[in-house]
């Protein structure tokens, strides 16, 4: 007679599997806290503008779907609008803030959560994977710095990885914890769609029967703000008798997660800062004469005697005045890398000493020396200055906008920054900013940016 | 006394250089109306932050989030620039006149106002070696980036630091000297997604100790009208403080009053 052979090994789910698996639940359901989790649906769906084999257009969420085949990437990720609710476990530890350029990280802010596999599976449908978003209710953060942000701010991680947990073998060397590695969530291109989602004050329910002025309330996918004190059960659409107003006000760009728990916000508007410094520092390319005086001279080249008084309190172009000497032949202070004097309400080239100047786009009639004419139909703007026989071209305006205007005379302005468009006798008016690759390609649009456009002829001399 | 002497002439750099990579954008892919790309600006601010502009930044909080794409700046070194070096005791003389500058309207006149000989000391020649960091979370993202950035630098962009008309030493170049595609080794193991690559410029730029600012001196004022901005013939002549330090009037046989309409004037 001889005894079976000791085993704990079973190879199968059987009834000792079950046991062990229905007390490690337990255990979770005992021990654990609940964890959120925003399930990864696959890559978004749309955009068939795309036409690039590398980037396949799909007609549904698969998490099976690859968005980029060539860099290996899913940078626009479909999040199902559910939150899932599954209890986990994990092991609280001390960090310390890590300054970066990025920002404060948490030193090791990686989090390892353990869930029963098999109640995963129930209420997921699929293990947890690489681009599931979880928030852990438990670190809540309610008090931030700006105490005008509505709501507690959550916390956010995305699962990095996912495995059975070695703890999380029973004796029938079966798995029953799966233990996902966690990182903390950024503000990306690849979480917009829960970045996006609305980060409104919770609703406010006065056990007085009735919702107070102020109140926001969701419903469907929208949220109304209170006009008033609303009472329960009004329709959303329902106007208050008593002042013929809509009870509600449909807000309609709510605040998100984003405005409210990035730094995005805060890092543009320093961006715009520095943006504004830099810009009251140099507002043009070049160099500024405008506050230089520069001495009129006689057609021999003396210093002229006679000038502009203080009695002339309104000098004009209108041919009044005495002839040459009065008015200085050139800006004088021209040593240097783009010299000039624009007017930053009109962007017109000053003339010397700020005289009067006549703009337009041909010369003014009637001139007497020594006056002054701005041609606007010039590319760049010319200034010229009549000696009483000729028209003699002083100056160009050649300082520029460094930014992203589009009149600048930068390259890039002219070549990137570049909104106009060209008429053709089938497509309408087309982009005249065309990639290289697919310019006059033969498409439906010229190009790679669409026919039919607004039309925004280039100007002339441009 | 101690001379204390600061003109911000690096952080005027520093402001527009990071004015160079401002408003780029990068375009967020395939929405589900299936309608235009969608455009997000990308911030640029400074690398070397304190914890404390951090952490108030971040709202004290561990849950903020950090965003990219994002772009940051440093500087990496500054470096006396040896070749660069001229006659350290060399000054360079310049002579200006101003226009009227009047209070009131907060404009210049056309009349001719003070007038100034300007000294201004050799500066000192340096290498600035400034950093960029280019944040984003996918490829896709930083080859658009680049793209943008990179067509601009052939080999360097003109980068002003004022428009002073006298400051010498406003104008420099910034040069793109490498780029490092990627912080992270190939494969990316389980670590921080975010992907960094690293923009190195540099600025050869001139260090300026303070100008030297005097009354024009040449021997005379060139006389152009008797009446100053304020049709004030007597102060023109008489008592205007154009050329400052002292003078020595001489007037016709030693005559100590004028007349100017019915007025005397001492």
């Amino acid at each position: 007679m001889t005894m079976p052979r000791l085993s704990l090994y079973r190879p199968n789910r059987t009834n000792d599997y079950q046991f062990f698996d229905k007390t490690i639940k337990e255990m979770f359901t005992v021990g654990g806290l609940d964890i959120y989790i925003h399930k990864y649906l696959g890559p978004q769906t749309g955009d068939l503008g795309d036409q690039d084999a590398t980037l396949p257009v799909y007609g549904s969420s698969n998490p099976l779907f690859i968005e980029d085949l060539l860099l290996l990437e899913n940078r626009d990720r479909a999040y199902d609008p559910d939150v899932y609710i599954m209890r986990g476990v994990y092991r609280t530890q001390d960090v310390d803030f890590d300054l970066t350029q990025f920002g404060l990280f948490l030193n090791n802010d990686t989090l390892f959560i353990s869930f029963h596999y098999n109640n995963m599976i129930d209420t997921f449908g699929r293990k947890l994977m690489v681009g599931d978003v979880i928030e852990v209710p438990n670190l809540k953060d309610y008090h931030p710095l700006d105490k005008s942000i509505p709501n507690a701010l959550p916390r956010y991680y995305v699962i990095q990885d996912g495995n059975y947990s070695s703890e999380g073998f029973s004796q029938t060397w079966l798995p029953h914890v799966w233990r996902v590695k966690a990182t903390p969530l950024v503000n990306a291109q690849e979480y917009q769609q829960i970045i996006n989602q609305p980060f409104m004050p919770e609703n406010i329910w006065d056990p007085g029967n009735f919702y107070p002025n102020g109140t926001v309330v969701n419903d469907g996918n929208t949220y109304y703000q209170a006009n008033g004190n609303v009472p329960a059960g009004t329709p959303i659409d329902a106007v208050n008798p008593g002042t013929g107003q809509p009870y509600w006000t449909l807000i309609p760009n709510p605040t998100t997660v984003g405005d409210q728990m990035s730094t995005r916000p805060k890092d543009l508007e320093i961006n715009d800062a520095i943006l504004t410094q830099a810009y009251a520092e140099v507002p043009l390319s070049g160099y500024d004469t405008v506050k230089f005086y520069i001495l009129p001279t006689t057609p021999e080249g003396q210093p002229a005697a006679a000038g502009y008084t203080a009695d002339d309190t309104h000098p004009t172009v209108d041919g009044t005045e005495t002839g040459e000497g009065i008015t200085p032949k050139s800006f004088g202070y021209t040593m240097g890398y783009l010299t000039g004097g624009v007017d930053p309400g009109t962007g017109y080239l000053i003339p010397p000493n700020g005289l009067p100047v006549t703009p337009g786009v041909s010369f003014p009639q009637n001139a007497v020396a020594g006056d002054y004419a701005l041609r606007l139909d010039y590319f760049p703007n010319r200034l010229f200055r009549y000696d009483g026989a000729r028209w003699i071209k002083i100056e160009d305006n050649v300082r520029t906008d460094l930014d992203l205007a589009t009149p600048a005379l930068t390259q890039r302005a002219s070549f990137v920054n570049n909104t106009y468009t060209v008429a053709t006798t089938d497509l309408g008016n087309i982009p005249s900013r065309q990639s290289l690759s697919e310019i006059l390609k033969p498409q439906a649009d010229n190009g790679d940016a669409g026919g039919n456009l607004p039309p925004n002829p280039r100007p002339p001399g441009r | 006394m101690a001379q204390f002497f600061y003109d911000e002439q690096i952080r005027r750099f520093m402001l527009q250089f990071a004015r160079i990579f401002s408003n780029f954008q990068v375009e967020y892919g395939r929405n589900e109306e299936g309608t235009e790309h969608t455009l997000i600006r990308v911030p640029v601010r400074y690398g070397d932050s304190s914890r404390q502009a951090q952490t108030i930044i971040q709202q004290n909080s561990a849950n903020e989030l950090p965003s990219t794409p994002l772009m940051t700046f440093y500087v990496s070194g500054l470096d006396y620039a040896r070749e660069r070096m001229q006659d350290p005791y060399f000054v360079s003389t310049i002579a200006v006149r101003q226009r009227t500058y009047d209070d009131a309207t907060d404009s210049y006149e056309t009349t001719q106002g003070n007038a100034f000989t300007i000294d201004r000391l050799m500066p000192v020649p340096y290498k600035l070696t400034m950093k960029l960091d280019i944040w984003t979370s996918n490829t896709n993202q930083k080859m658009q980036l680049l793209e943008q950035i990179l067509v601009l630098f052939n080999p360097a962009l003109e980068i002003q630091s004022t428009d002073n008309y006298l400051d010498w030493t406003s104008l420099s170049v910034c040069e793109l000297e490498s780029t490092q595609w990627s912080s992270r080794s190939i494969p990316v193991g389980t670590e921080n997604p975010i992907d960094i690559a690293t923009l190195t410029f540099t600025m050869p730029i001139w260090i300026s100790s303070p100008a030297k600012v005097k009354k024009l001196g040449v021997v005379e004022r060139i006389v152009a009208q008797i009446f100053d901005a304020q049709g004030d013939a007597s102060n023109a002549i008489l008592d205007n403080d154009l050329l400052l330090g002292t003078r020595q009037v001489f007037t016709p046989y030693g005559y100590q009053v004028l007349l100017i309409g019915n007025k005397l004037q001492a």
